[in-house]
């Protein structure tokens, strides 16, 4: 297989596709907006839309994970609620505990890397489920990911309306912006790539750490056989129940990382159903780089790219009606796939339960 | 539970003590394809009542939730009725679901063809005014119908020319179609004469009756006929149906002939038809059973139970349904045998959107109380219409029923909560489990330690993945 050209064409792509949105949301900007955004404003924009981009992207990715090894997983919504409300209950009560014995500052710093942690727990706890349910009982992955979705949602609301709808303490907020010494003070790259929150910088390294997994190293490979060709990677010696189980967990941790920005950096409210469907925006992301990562990432920029252009546009053009800058990502979204990327290959045994 | 004893063979040719009644209903029982499914949605029930147990710290509100959730579903006054109203959605919307997995498509936009489908309508039932109801409710059904395949059909064009995947765009026109009707109903097509936004009502014609209204409905002679056009069709059907059979049956009774001439069944169907005409406005007149002027229920559901028997007739006996299914099932062997896969991607696609549309159409014509479409007119049915079609393995009769349990749930849940304080959320609990034990009878038997059905290898493959591979 030839990994190394294919890499580099999907990585040439991705770059072109980018810098083309970026000129061309650049462009469009400043035609409806008449001039009005200087430079400042676009870098804001930028920076924003790299941020939009942060909760998408950690859902492709985590698609990524599971479907290269031939798991659909259409759950990544409902680990991604489930995590957020563990975040943002563990923040919160975690804090209350932690701040008699510590300063509230480092209560604060504590309890959020705690959320953090227990969020993506939660979310491995979906993802067990949802690969025992898949792999072990071959139920359609489908199927599957749907019972999670719905399962998160009403574990999810049951648990806000329970325990925290009301009567809730003061929290310690979310992360704060991180800013990268010596790069952060970079003329434009500075803004948009260094000043952002911790959770962003996690995306973009894991991106680079599982693009170089799953291409250069042997648990890569062994992850692309057991979802191109699982009967063939049996032959081999490759044991397709691991591989898969553990992809799938893999990839739950990475989906409650995604869930753990809607609370730790976004807001810091949990309402139920705040994903509001970004997780399936992740599902489209991955199909659209191609079951890539980098590819993955470029798909979540245009999104984040066409929502932080929204608000730029609605700030400075009050007279349009608000929803039709708002149709904007997702019709971007369609052109981008049909005009650019058209027919998406998935693994080939993606979806399919393995029988030894 | 004491499944394992009900599981064991019946011994044959004992004395018919109650003992071996008893063993013998279990191991018919256990043998009858309503067993898996009823014992995983009671094992549903048990696993959300612990959960509900340990988090409130008592039993008995356990008991309070599912009495509440029960008397709301069924048997609290027009409990009922609301139940089959959140159910006749449902059905709609999976129903279009199920198409859509049949022919290798996964539809998830059928939210966005729902909102389509119910704008379209509106439009159609308000810009028209003093239109009889035989033309115009049909009409308005058809507009409903079409927005949503419309919808629908721009990912299915977008699929088949570009490989764009549907799941992709249909997301995305989901949430176009949001901000699409939210722009309409506050913009272009506001009613400016209501305080709050919402579009103009639909003229009263094309509205879609509620039970109570039917006897007043009738007293007009327009709709009666628009009741007796209904009925000579449905004679019309069963008279193709059943005549056939009779002749095959009864030979030499003249039926033969009757059954090849198109004469006699339409004879038949006009005849019915006029009965219909003349005798319903009188009889509904003398007794009808609805007469709480409160009571939501409308003739949608009798157009739903029709949607669900023509997708039932269209997949599985007729040339286009077969030919949706050989491509929903193995697009290669259906191109190899010269069935286009383009064209059956449109038509599957708009089938389906077709079905949804048609689902957002009777919230605004027969349950919307303003019968218009107000801006936060949310839904929340069309993820649940992915479980409900996958519940029922896109099977259109299991959609029924599986509806009627989801749509129940859901009236259900507001007098648990009133009830018991437990929050509704537990329904999505309930549900999923559900969805999960009945999609996997393993796990069900693994939980009960059942043996597996020798020789029947129950198989639960109803997607393919990312769906056929155009």
């Amino acid at each position: 297989m030839n990994t190394t050209r294919f890499m580099w064409r999907s990585g040439w792509i991705t770059i072109v596709v980018v810098v083309v949105g970026l000129f061309g949301a650049w462009v469009l900007l400043n035609a409806v907006i008449g001039g009005r955004c200087d430079a400042a404003c676009v870098v804001g924009s930028l920076s924003q839309a790299l941020r939009l981009a942060t909760p998408i992207a950690f859902a492709a990715l985590c698609g990524v994970i599971c479907e290269r090894a031939g798991v659909v997983d259409i759950g990544i919504e409902g680990k991604m609620l489930m995590s957020a409300m563990t975040c943002y209950a563990i923040n919160l009560f975690g804090f209350q505990v932690l701040k008699d014995s510590m300063g509230a500052e480092a209560a604060g710093s504590l309890s959020r890397l705690l959320a953090v942690g227990l969020g993506m727990l939660s979310a491995l706890l979906l993802a067990m489920l949802h690969a025992v349910v898949s792999i072990r009982f071959k139920v359609d992955q489908i199927i599957s990911g749907t019972v999670i979705n719905i399962l998160a949602i009403g574990v999810t609301g049951y648990m806000y309306r329970s325990f925290l709808a009301e009567n809730l303490p003061a929290g310690p907020g979310t992360f704060p912006i991180l800013n990268i010494p010596f790069l952060a003070n970079l003329p434009v790259i500075g803004p948009i790539l260094f000043q952002q929150k911790p959770l962003t910088y996690v995306m973009l390294i894991l991106m680079v750490a599982v693009h170089y997994v799953l291409f250069f190293t042997p648990w890569g490979l062994r992850t692309r056989a057991v979802g191109e060709h699982p009967r063939a990677a049996d032959t081999l010696g490759i044991n397709v129940f691991r591989t898969r189980y553990v992809n799938v967990w893999i990839g739950g941790l990475v989906a409650g990382l995604g869930g753990a920005w809607f609370t730790l950096e976004a807001v810091d409210v949990f309402n139920p159903l705040m994903t509001n469907g970004l997780g399936f925006i992740g599902l489209a992301a991955m199909i659209f780089g191609k079951w890539n990562p980098f590819g993955a990432l470029a798909g979540a920029l245009i999104f984040g790219l066409g929502s932080s252009v929204t608000s730029t546009v609605s700030i400075f053009r009050p007279d349009i009606p608000s929803q039709i800058p708002q149709m904007l990502p997702y019709i971007l979204t369609i052109i981008v796939l049909t005009g650019v990327v058209g027919r998406a290959v998935p693994p080939a045994a993606d979806g399919q339960p393995y029988e030894k | 539970m004491s499944v394992t004893s009900e599981s064991l063979p019946a011994s044959s040719g004992g004395s018919p003590s109650r003992a071996n009644l008893w063993r013998a209903l279990g191991a018919w029982l256990t043998r009858s394809s309503v067993y898996m499914p009823l014992l995983a949605i009671g094992t549903a029930f048990v696993l959300g009542g612990v959960v509900i147990w340990v988090t409130s710290g008592s039993l008995d509100t356990v008991f309070l939730a599912y009495e509440g959730l029960l008397r709301g579903a069924l048997f609290k006054s027009r409990g009922l009725s609301e139940s089959l109203v959140a159910t006749i959605p449902y059905i709609m919307l999976s129903l279009g679901i199920a198409v859509g997995f049949k022919a290798g498509l996964f539809n998830i936009g059928v939210e966005g063809q729902f909102y389509i489908g119910a704008i379209t309508a509106t439009w159609m039932g308000a810009s028209l005014q003093g239109v009889p109801a035989v033309i115009h409710l049909p009409l308005t059904i058809l507009a409903g119908a079409a927005g949503g395949a419309l919808w629908a059909a721009i990912p299915a064009f977008l699929k088949a020319r570009t490989g764009a995947h549907e799941v992709i765009t249909t997301i995305m026109m989901n949430y176009i179609a949001f901000r699409l009707t939210e722009f309409l109903i506050s913009g272009p097509f506001r009613d400016p004469n209501a305080a709050a936004v919402q579009t103009p009502r639909v003229a009263p014609n094309a509205e879609l009756w509620s039970f109570h209204a039917i006897p007043d409905r009738l007293q007009d002679p327009l709709n009666a006929l628009l009741v007796g056009v209904v009925f000579a069709g449905l004679a019309f059907v069963v008279a193709r149906w059943a005549l056939p059979r009779l002749a095959r049956r009864y030979p030499g009774m003249g039926w033969a002939g009757a059954a090849q001439t198109l004469g006699a069944k339409a004879g038949f169907a006009f005849a019915v038809g006029a009965l219909a005409f003349v005798l319903l406005p009188a009889l509904t007149r003398l007794a009808w059973p609805f007469t709480d002027p409160y009571d939501r229920l409308h003739i949608g559901l009798f157009v739903a139970l029709a949607a669900a028997v023509m997708v039932w007739w269209l997949l599985w006996k007729t040339t286009v349904g077969f030919e949706l299914r050989m491509v929903g099932a193995n697009p290669s062997a259906a191109r190899y045998a010269g069935v286009s896969i383009t064209r059956n991607i449109l038509l599957g696609m708009s089938i389906s959107g077709a079905l949804a549309g048609m689902a957002g159409m009777m919230e605004v014509l027969g349950v919307s109380i303003c019968r218009c479409l107000p801006l936060f007119f949310s839904s929340g049915y069309g993820f649940d219409a992915i479980a409900i079609s996958l519940l029922a393995k896109n099977n259109p009769f299991g959609i029924l029923l599986s509806s009627f349990l989801f749509g129940a749930m859901r009236n259900g849940a507001d007098l648990m909560e009133l009830n018991s304080g437990v929050s509704k959320y537990i329904i999505s609990l309930l549900q999923a489990l559900v969805l999960l034990f009945v999609a996997a009878p393993p796990i069900v038997r693994w939980l009960y330690r059942l043996r597996a059905p020798a020789g029947r290898e129950e198989s639960t493959a109803v997607t393919r993945g990312w769906g056929g591979q155009a």
